[in-house]
């Protein structure tokens, strides 16, 4: 009797453990979850690369759009999905964070497994063209008259960032927030408000008409897509900004052999010259975002846009 | 000039042409199905075109843009379903057609409508799109607000013919419109803690309920069919000949659907009941109108047809989506190397023309199908109620659930079906109510943004021309059944 429960215990623990599983990884479909509708800018940029991580992965890609709260309810299912690498998740992130502090969630983004992020975007400062020419023009308009900015929605990443920027210049504003940022790209471009902060590509139409003039561009180096925009560095100011990058997560507890594997899949993909090209078209600025950097930018984020938060709920 | 005749040239090539029809029969699928949108059909086509060359494949997907709301209009005829709320006011006068056993004539004259309304809009699409791009961007949030509150108090006051239970209907929505997260002050408001309310009540959810499930409960009610008669009277052709013989009204409607489609947002959904609201007051016989008339459903039908070039103008002018829909063809063309924006029309003149010429020429396949497939589906209209009603429930609170793959969506949508029903039986039509909740955010963002802008001062709202005007209709339409029978025929129509 004890012979016959030791080799069923034998049995069971062969089944249990991790190895076999990572060995043959990936033998099926892999899902991945898009936390909004289709044909936004999240799932463009995913279904762009899925084909190019399905040639490394050696696996079908099945796209899965989850819309619904801003991406809550995606994320919520994501924190419960099974680690075993057939489910994963692309967003752009910190909006995950940002939700966290907003209200009551049941899920946490450092507890997901990042895998790996392909590009990064920076937000820009964009005035109409027939306002402003310079940023300290802008600068000198905004001490005497406190001026109206528009923001791709309250609490988003273009209100921290401008909540930052105005701290470091000493200066103040009405924030008018919009629901993306073609609304108030569009009202700047019809002179209802006096400035916008938007990511570089939602403006780039509208600055390549001449209808709109960037200022300044919320990042440490210049964006290859417009060259001319100054940085606050080269302006001589010292802010810290917000990240934005699109990328891939596992859920909680995933094995670092399955981590290993999606990792390369989609390293390789995001280098393969024909994403190269569809990336260029997008005017997306490409940066490789390993799995270990992009660990560490989630939890650097954390005290950020807490800190940030906070200054939203006093008023600001 | 030679742009355009390369355009033509490379139109009517077999392969464009192949591109052409097959967008066109799968935006036509897309907009039958509820549920499944043009935002979704394009997000599911990508994969499949983006090998094509870039002009064939935005062929393909602007021809499924402009049909999907052909194949919304069919539904709203013979089963009460708008598949868009872009298509709700085709049900005023469509479905009653079908009663009377005239489907077929409803959907000769949709799919002339989409013929005639497509072509006018796309004719300005292409001579005025800069100009018509400028005048949108006149609109601050001041005038959006004024332009949401004299679409609704028309249509309130219009559509039910009685203006205080219209404005009831209307009001509910605007209440309904509330819940869920506050985009300006970044609160949740009445979702008591249910994640899927904190979008608000999400839309086709609540459209599929209010017709599609209130239709499945009204034809419960009998063993008969949707057609009162046994047999179907009046046939495809009639339909055709009838719309012919209202070019007053068409024209009309085309305008007023170009026009509100041109304002981003405000559009899709109003520019049809817009339409109708306006041929209603002008017609000879108001009376008709919400009972079978025929020139009900061309006005509704012609005006949501003119109104996506309308749409368009925005996003290809000025690189500014106008609806969701928009916002996904302005993807689209972005990933095929065509920035849009006002110097597309220089740089890349070859794609831009190639593609508008083929637009219009969408819009005459679309009446081919209607004259060959669609006609047939009026038989559906004879099926005996015992087949047809668990056949529009399962498909719709299938199309309801499978936008997130969220029963909680099924849910939503069997609560709007019973408050449709309770709505219907005591004497108001969900038609306001819709409404309302699609432009209640509209309403209330844009108020609040003037106001941030303003710094508080309410001088905002009639500092314009724009808005003066706006505010003068605003009241008239509310006013004018009250103040005596001129005014009365002049806002309303009725004797």
């Amino acid at each position: 009797m004890m012979k016959t429960l030791k080799v069923l215990a034998a049995a069971a623990a062969v089944f249990l453990t991790a190895p076999a599983l990572a060995a043959d990884y990936p033998s099926k479909p892999v899902k991945l979850i898009v936390t909004a509708a289709p044909g936004g800018g999240e799932d463009t940029e995913a279904r762009a690369i899925a084909p190019f991580v399905e040639k490394h992965l050696g696996t079908t890609i099945v796209i899965e759009n989850q819309p619904g709260a801003g991406g809550k309810i995606a994320f919520e299912k994501f924190q419960k999905a099974e680690p075993d690498g057939y489910t994963l998740i692309t967003y752009t992130f910190p909006k995950s964070v940002i939700i966290e502090y907003q209200g009551k969630t049941n899920y946490r983004t450092k507890d997901f497994t990042p895998i790996f992020a392909w590009s990064r975007s920076s937000q820009l400062l964009v005035v109409n063209a027939e306002t402003w020419k310079t940023f300290g023009e802008f600068l000198k308009a905004a001490k005497t008259k406190k001026l109206s900015g528009g923001l791709s929605g309250r609490g988003s990443t273009t209100h921290l960032m401008g909540l930052i920027a105005l701290d470091e210049l000493g200066i103040d504003a009405n924030w008018v927030p919009y629901e993306g940022s073609a609304g108030s790209v569009a009202a700047l471009a019809g002179k209802h408000l006096d400035f916008t902060i938007c990511l570089a590509t939602s403006a780039v139409s509208l600055i390549q008409a001449g209808k709109l003039r960037p200022l300044l561009l919320f990042s440490d180096k210049r964006d290859p897509y417009m060259a001319d925009v100054p940085t606050p560095k080269e302006l001589g100011y010292d802010m810290s900004f917000i990240p934005t990058l699109r990328g891939v997560e596992a859920p909680p507890n995933t094995p670092p052999a399955i981590v290993k594997v999606l990792e390369d899949a989609f390293r390789k993909a995001a280098a393969e010259p024909d994403f190269i090209a569809v990336a260029k078209k997008r005017k997306m600025v490409l940066e490789p975002v390993t799995s270990k950097e992009f660990a560490k930018a989630v939890a650097d984020v954390y005290p950020r846009i807490g800190k940030l938060q906070n200054m939203l709920k006093e008023g600001k | 000039m030679d742009v355009v005749l390369q355009a033509i040239g490379f139109v009517f090539q077999w392969q464009t042409l192949a591109a052409l029809a097959a967008g066109t029969v799968y935006g036509i699928i897309i907009g039958l199905l509820p549920g499944l949108g043009p935002s979704a059909g394009m997000a599911l086509a990508l994969p499949l075109v983006i090998k094509w060359d870039p002009a064939m494949a935005l062929i393909f997907m602007g021809s499924l843009y402009k049909c999907s709301t052909y194949g919304g209009s069919i539904t709203a005829i013979l089963v009460n379903t708008p598949g868009d709320a872009s298509n709700a006011a085709t049900v005023l006068d469509g479905h009653p057609m079908c009663q009377q056993g005239r489907g077929g004539v409803a959907l000769g004259l949709s799919a002339t409508s989409a013929m005639v309304g497509g072509t006018i809009g796309m004719i300005c699409l292409i001579f005025a799109a800069p100009m018509l791009a400028e005048f949108a961007l006149k609109f601050g949030p001041a005038e959006y607000f004024l332009t949401a509150m004299l679409a609704l108090s028309i249509i309130s006051a219009v559509v039910q013919g009685a203006t205080i239970k219209g404005l009831i209907a209307a009001g509910l929505g605007l209440l309904l419109s509330t819940v869920g997260f506050d985009v300006i002050t970044g609160h949740l408001r009445y979702t008591f803690d249910w994640t899927p309310l904190e979008d608000g009540v999400p839309l086709i959810q609540a459209l599929v309920g209010l017709f599609a499930v209130t239709q499945a409960l009204v034809l419960a009610e009998s063993a008969a069919s949707i057609s009162r008669l046994a047999r179907l009277a009046g046939g495809f052709w009639e339909g055709v000949a009838i719309y012919f013989r209202h070019p007053v009204v068409f024209l009309r409607a085309a305008a007023i659907g170009l026009f509100v489609g041109v304002l981003p947002a405000v559009g899709q959904s109003s520019a049809g009941l817009l339409a109708w609201a306006d041929a209603k007051r002008s017609s000879k016989h108001p009376e008709k109108f919400g009972d079978g008339s025929p020139e009900g459903v061309l006005a509704s039908e012609t005006a949501t047809s003119a109104c996506m070039p309308g749409d368009l103008v925005c996003t290809i002018a000025l690189g500014i989506p106008g609806s969701l829909g928009a916002a996904i063809f302005l993807g689209v063309m972005i990933v095929f190397g065509v920035a849009p924006g006002p110097l597309a029309f220089t740089e890349k003149a070859d794609v831009i023309y190639s593609l508008f010429v083929a637009l219009i020429l969408t819009s005459f396949v679309i009446f081919v199908i209607g004259m060959t497939v669609a006609r047939r589906l009026a038989v559906i209209t004879l099926l005996p109620n015992d087949i047809i009603v668990p056949l529009i429930l399962v498909i719709s609170l299938l199309g309801s659930f499978a936008i997130r793959n969220e029963m909680s969506d099924v849910i939503i949508s069997v609560v709007f079906g019973a408050l449709g029903y309770v709505m219907l039986k005591g004497g108001f039509t969900p038609i306001p109510l819709l409404l309302g909740l699609v432009l209640g955010e509209m309403v209330e963002t844009n108020y609040h943004r003037a106001l941030l802008i303003s710094g508080g001062s309410y001088t905002i709202f009639h500092a314009s021309v724009i808005s003066q005007v706006l505010i003068a209709l605003t009241v008239l339409s509310l006013a004018g059944p009250y103040l005596g029978s001129y005014w009365r025929t002049l806002t309303q129509g009725e004797k």
